[in-house]
């Protein structure tokens, strides 16, 4: 069972039309201290928080003094927190009080896999494009069984085949009970982690992924007709595949085939997926180049702000970068003649110009900058001097160096800032990895000084698989769902709610912010207010909508009226519950910490659920009001219960329900604002059109954003920069993309932002 | 090409020589205690398609036999070899005779029904079994006192690049084909990758940090912070890589391969002395007790061009016994591979044992096979099985015996019995039922 836990203070205590200094020094700053710093043994959490003057005055006067709730008048109240505000508080205090510098910063794990992939892909024309992504594969059906005589071309948006006894197409001629077929092309990576690749078939199969066999079943034996392989692989990247698939017996040819049956299947279990047939929206028919892939794990990055960000460096840390830069090295040693473009009949004497050049451009490429001279006698010529004419060892001790050269790994390993500095900026925010040719060119030819040329740049960016991977790890950052959550619920009571309706659910998800932020307008606002879920076969049946003949995934109005956005989408409201019951504790922190970006903290304390078996006549609401009822626990509990209240009309699976433990459900909330207006809300639909309109939303989206591009935090970039973030973001009509654009661009070019 | 043009591909002078002051030095300070047990290898040397039985069995039995041509060239270890005339693969069940003639050949079972097909029989797939090799590994492994760093190492030479029945004779278990790495390079990075890079890694240092410090001389003091964390871990690998090469210096020599030696036909013998100094020198240092070294594959059809021989192996052994011209090349090159054994063996002979136990053959058990007793017949009767060395096992060597027809199971069993390892069957069981070979101790 999941544990949550109490929401400490963040705000605190009190005042009237009278002196609020006064009042906090008598009141208050025994425990909070003089400054707000906090007091040893007393309260030791320096007061700072966002909220705003009349929500602050409401929580200082339901919960302080401590153990004397409500003993301060409102005005008293109001007093206190406009002092506290103004003092220490806000965030523009704390910005007055401490101004904050962008920390200086290592390439993050991610950063290190895509920037070490990049360089070595410059090298190789047309790597990571995702053309005609998302039709399917490239399919070829043979008429013998060495892959000759072609009889048909096709697209096949998956590979899942079951032939029986016949031929594979009606159009073709094939030998008698004997054929193959090869599925070619590339396939996308929606996000980082390990994926298992699986080939189901009776037959013989062979699969290459990114350019090496990773199944090689041309012999069948005994029963196994399962055979699979898991990679390690960079999110919004685009890897070369191909199956191979010969039904006949292999070795010397048979002379009379029998009619048996044949089936062949391509799947893949990607990260918080199930096992499924790899689906087109992931596949191309486009071929694409291999790409190097880092396999050397790397210890976590720091995620504590709420971002990741490379701010420290480990002796584990520099032991992974040891071994990957060992690992990249015997790549590019065992690739190096494509590579450098060394014809392989070349002797080995006459090689050295190739491989100067080589050597020069990679270490270019990894320091995202070109060599001046002296950086090329001391990376280039005075290695391939030690090597004494090897080549495999200048090739080592060049990249060796490069890899674990503060030039690669450190973000800006200078203090000025110059047009390569911006082109590094801009890639890393958007692709987290250094700049392309045509970036790095745009650098060069001076074409990188004003808002405008950035953004452009920006802008093409933007299309780019890695960029869009980015994007989509945000959003599911700010919906908080980037952690791995279990999904199991109780059988009995929601029957077919197994692993693969929660991969369904989530691919639902992902369709649909794909949806959103494809689109021209990429209307943030729709995200919270769109009424349509995306559902196939398996989770209408559970829903309970009708969709007839439909095989994919389809739009379909689900509960109508009853739904808004992702805050209602099935997954989210599944994820944010109990096995048997829903959690208006941890639906209301979604809105809360994620949406509206209330800086609430969990301290102290874990708790427990009440067990609903123990209070048998309260719904889920009246059990979460009871448990949080305390005046410690009402400081956050006030703010975030009546969030998740709305959505009550949701089971722990996120379906429609209009009954709670026998009881009518009330889905009624309510939210102070920062303008200290308070805001009554009757359902989930009343919630979503609220916070899709509030600026708070909009500044807490381009807020998290911020950091999620940019690893730093906003408030290095200036006290205003939320404002003005939330600002262009209106003025865009709530573009995402643009929003994204201008956020690179403008940190890009920020004097001192790193 | 003659084996003499050994310093003119391979440059392994240094290996022998520099081991030896540390091996006198050793013998002169500690014998091995009495109570040591010896060291036991074994090594499993395979070369396709049957003999030349009239020129590779001795006629006589016993101790008093004579060298036909074929294995002339071991003369030098005759006292050490052990002819086993009569032992047959009787294990049957699906697949062709090379196929289950390499299938069976160390696992001892049947293989599984699969889709590869031969030129005769049913189709099958891998072997329903382990080879006794990797048996052996797991045996070697469970201890410490006999468990290595790779516990066992495949060699090949010329293995085709496809992975089928005809092409694996090594089994981890039922369906697990094991891989030879026919490829010196690749298999000399498996064993030295690593202290090779930590050498280059070393070499590198000085310039690593002249570069810190040119960083660090452009930033602000925030920055430097994490520059100065950065050099301080480099020293402290300069300082461990230090201590590694210190550790590790007072082993052998690395063997130095030439380079650039393609993986083609008329390579064979240069990757055959490749393999063979990183066989020698990863016995040496004690790598591995177990290896085997797979020349080309069952039905292989390599062209000894070398020999003056342009027709392919396989394409030969099928010519009768009365196609005189066929039957000398095919005695040249089966003359040829005991040739390589010889000069694996004599490479073994003198270089002592780094624990001053004699010399590395001393304590090696060497078997060279075969998947067929015979080329044009396909027969699984009289597998030319030769054994060189198996003093260790306890064996008596410098015999030619015939055991006149019985499974060779019991030859894979006897080989477990050697190493201490009882087992009461290998493979098929109901070839196993008269338990090891009789008189080889």
């Amino acid at each position: 069972m999941r544990s949550f836990t109490c929401l400490l203070i963040l705000a605190l205590p009190a005042a009237a039309a009278p002196d609020g200094a006064k009042l906090y020094k008598e009141q208050c700053a025994r425990c909070h201290g003089d400054a707000g710093q906090g007091v040893k043994r007393k309260y030791d959490q320096p007061l700072a928080g966002d909220l705003a003057i009349p929500q602050l005055a409401e929580q200082v006067w339901k919960t302080m003094p401590d153990g004397k709730p409500e003993s301060l008048t409102k005005d008293e109240a109001a007093a206190i927190a406009a002092f506290m505000s103004e003092a220490f508080y806000s965030p523009a205090a704390r910005e007055r009080n401490k101004p904050i510098v962008p920390d200086p910063a290592r390439l993050t794990v991610n950063q290190y896999r895509h920037a070490a992939a990049d360089v070595v892909g410059s090298f190789r024309g047309g790597t990571n494009q995702w053309k005609d992504g998302g039709q399917g594969l490239k399919a070829e059906y043979f008429g013998n069984r060495n892959y000759g005589n072609r009889q048909k071309e096709r697209t096949d948006p998956t590979v899942a085949f079951d032939f029986g006894t016949n031929p594979p197409t009606t159009d073709g001629k094939y030998d008698e009970h004997e054929f193959s077929a090869r599925w070619s092309g590339s396939f996308l990576t929606p996000e980082s982690g390990d994926y298992t690749f699986a080939v189901k078939s009776d037959q013989a199969v062979k699969l290459w992924v990114n350019g090496e066999v990773v199944v090689n079943a041309l012999v069948k034996s005994g029963n196994q007709t399962e055979y699979t392989a898991t990679l390690p692989l960079t999110g919004g990247r685009v890897y070369p595949i191909r199956l191979d698939f010969s039904k006949a017996l292999q070795g010397v040819k048979d002379k009379k085939p029998k009619p048996v049956p044949a089936f062949v299947r391509l799947e893949w279990k990607r990260p918080h997926g199930a096992m499924e047939p790899i689906p087109a929206r992931y596949l191309s028919p486009g071929w694409v180049p291999e790409q190097l892939v880092v396999g050397t794990p790397f210890p976590p990055d720091d995620k504590s702000l709420g971002w990741v960000r490379g701010t420290a460096i480990s002796k584990e840390w520099d032991a992974a970068v040891t071994e990957a830069a060992l690992e990249v090295s015997a790549y590019v040693v065992r690739h190096h003649e494509g590579l450098a473009g060394i014809d392989p009949k070349t002797p080995l004497d006459k090689r050295a110009p190739k491989l100067k050049e080589f050597a020069t451009k990679f270490v270019e490429r990894a320091f995202r900058r070109p060599l001046n001279a002296d950086l090329k006698q001391a990376f280039v010529e005075k290695q391939f001097t030690a090597a004494n004419g090897d080549a495999e060892t200048f090739l080592k001790r060049v990249v060796l160096l490069a890899m674990k050269s503060p030039r690669f790994l450190v973000r800006e390993a200078a203090d000025t800032l110059d047009a390569h500095d911006v082109a590094s900026r801009l890639s890393f925010a958007l692709w987290d990895s250094g700049p392309d040719n045509e970036l790095l060119a745009a650098a060069a030819a001076g074409k990188l000084k004003t808002k405008e040329d950035v953004r452009k740049q920006a802008e093409r960016m933007l299309a780019d698989p890695r960029a869009e991977a980015k994007v989509q790890s945000f959003l599911l950052h700010w919906l908080r769902l980037d952690h791995e959550r279990d999904l199991g619920k109780n059988a009995q009571l929601y029957p077919g709610f197994d692993a693969a309706v929660v991969a369904d659910l989530r691919t639902s998800l992902e369709l649909f912010l794909d949806e959103v932020v494809r689109s021209k307008d990429a209307d943030f606002r729709r995200l919270l207010k769109a009424d349509e879920v995306f559902v196939n076969p398996r989770l209408a049946k559970v829903y309970g909508v009708s969709l007839p003949d439909a095989t994919g995934f389809r739009k379909v109005t689900l509960d109508p009226g009853q739904r808004a956005g992702v805050l209602t989408h099935p997954y989210l409201l599944s994820t944010f519950a109990y096995s048997e019951h829903s959690s208006p504790i941890h639906r209301g922190l979604v809105v809360a910490k994620g949406i509206l970006g209330v800086g609430l903290k969990p301290p102290q304390e874990a708790f427990s659920p009440l067990a609903a078996s123990e209070h048998p006549t309260l719904t889920t609401r009246e059990r979460v009001a009871l448990q949080t009822k305390g005046a410690n626990c009402q400081t956050c509990h006030n703010v975030l219960n009546p969030l998740g209240f709305p959505f009550e009309g949701f089971d722990a699976i996120g379906k429609l329900r209009t009954k709670d433990n026998s009881k009518e459900i009330d889905t009624t909330g309510r939210y102070l604002t920062k303008a200290g207006e308070e805001k009554l809300f009757k359902g989930p639909v009343d919630l979503a059109h609220f916070l899709a309109d509030s600026p708070e939303v909009h500044e807490a989206f381009a807020t998290q954003m911020f950091h999620h591009l940019i690893q730093q935090p906003v408030r290095a970039f200036g006290a205003n920069r939320t404002a003005e973030l939330r600002d262009s973001f209106a003025k865009s009509s709530y573009n995402i993309r643009t929003l994204a654009a201008e956020i690179a661009a403008s940190a890009a070019l920020a004097s001192g932002g790193r | 090409m003659s084996f003499a043009s050994r310093r003119e591909f391979l440059r392994t002078a240094g290996l022998s020589a520099a081991a030896l002051p540390f091996v006198l030095n050793l013998q002169s300070i500690a014998a091995p205690a009495a109570s040591a047990k010896r060291k036991q290898r074994l090594l499993v040397m395979f070369s396709p398609n049957g003999t030349v039985p009239w020129n590779f069995w001795p006629e006589k039995t016993g101790k008093d036999f004579e060298l036909k041509p074929i294995t002339e060239s071991l003369k030098p270890f005759k006292d050490r070899m052990l002819f086993l005339k009569g032992l047959s693969n009787r294990v049957k069940g699906d697949g062709d005779g090379h196929m289950r003639g390499i299938g069976c050949m160390l696992t001892g079972d049947i293989l599984l029904p699969g889709n590869i097909q031969g030129g005769s029989d049913t189709p099958a797939g891998w072997c329903s079994n382990i080879s006794i090799d990797q048996e052996l590994k797991n045996h070697l492994q469970a201890k410490d006192e006999t468990r290595t760093r790779f516990g066992s190492l495949e060699f090949g030479v010329m293995v085709p690049d496809r992975a089928d029945t005809w092409t694996r004779m090594s089994y981890a278990g039922a369906n697990k084909p094991i891989t030879p790495v026919d490829n010196p390079y690749q298999m000399f990075k498996k064993l030295y990758g690593r202290k090779k890079d930590n050498e280059v890694l070393a070499s590198v240092l000085d310039d690593l940090n002249a570069d810190l410090k040119a960083v660090s001389g452009k930033v602000s003091a925030a920055d430097r912070r994490l520059l100065e964390q950065h050099a301080t871990l480099v020293r402290e690998m300069e300082a461990e890589l230090k201590a590694d090469a210190q550790a590790k210096d007072i082993g052998h020599k690395v063997p130095e391969l030439e380079a650039g030696v393609r993986e083609e036909n008329d390579n064979m013998p240069k990757i055959s002395r490749m393999q063979t100094e990183l066989i020698v020198a990863s016995f040496l240092a004690d790598f591995t007790r177990v290896a085997t070294f797979q020349y080309v594959n069952s039905v292989g059809d390599e062209k000894m061009r070398w020999l003056g021989i342009e027709e392919g192996h396989h394409t030969l052994s099928h010519e009768g016994n009365d196609n005189k011209k066929a039957q000398e090349k095919l005695t040249k090159i089966n003359t040829w591979y005991a040739e390589q054994l010889a000069h694996l063996c004599q490479r073994l002979a003198e270089t002592p044992e780094p624990d001053g136990s004699g010399s590395l053959l001393d304590n090696t058990t060497i078997v060279w096979t075969n998947e067929l007793g015979q080329g044009n017949s396909h027969t699984h009767n009289n597998v030319p099985w030769l054994v060189i060395g198996g003093g260790a096992l306890g064996w008596k060597t410098g015999r030619s015996l015939d055991y006149k027809g019985v499974p060779h199971n019991r030859l894979l069993m006897s080989l477990a019995h050697g190493f201490g390892h009882e087992v009461k069957a290998f493979g098929k069981a109901d070839l196993c039922k008269d338990g090891p070979l009789t008189d080889l101790t």
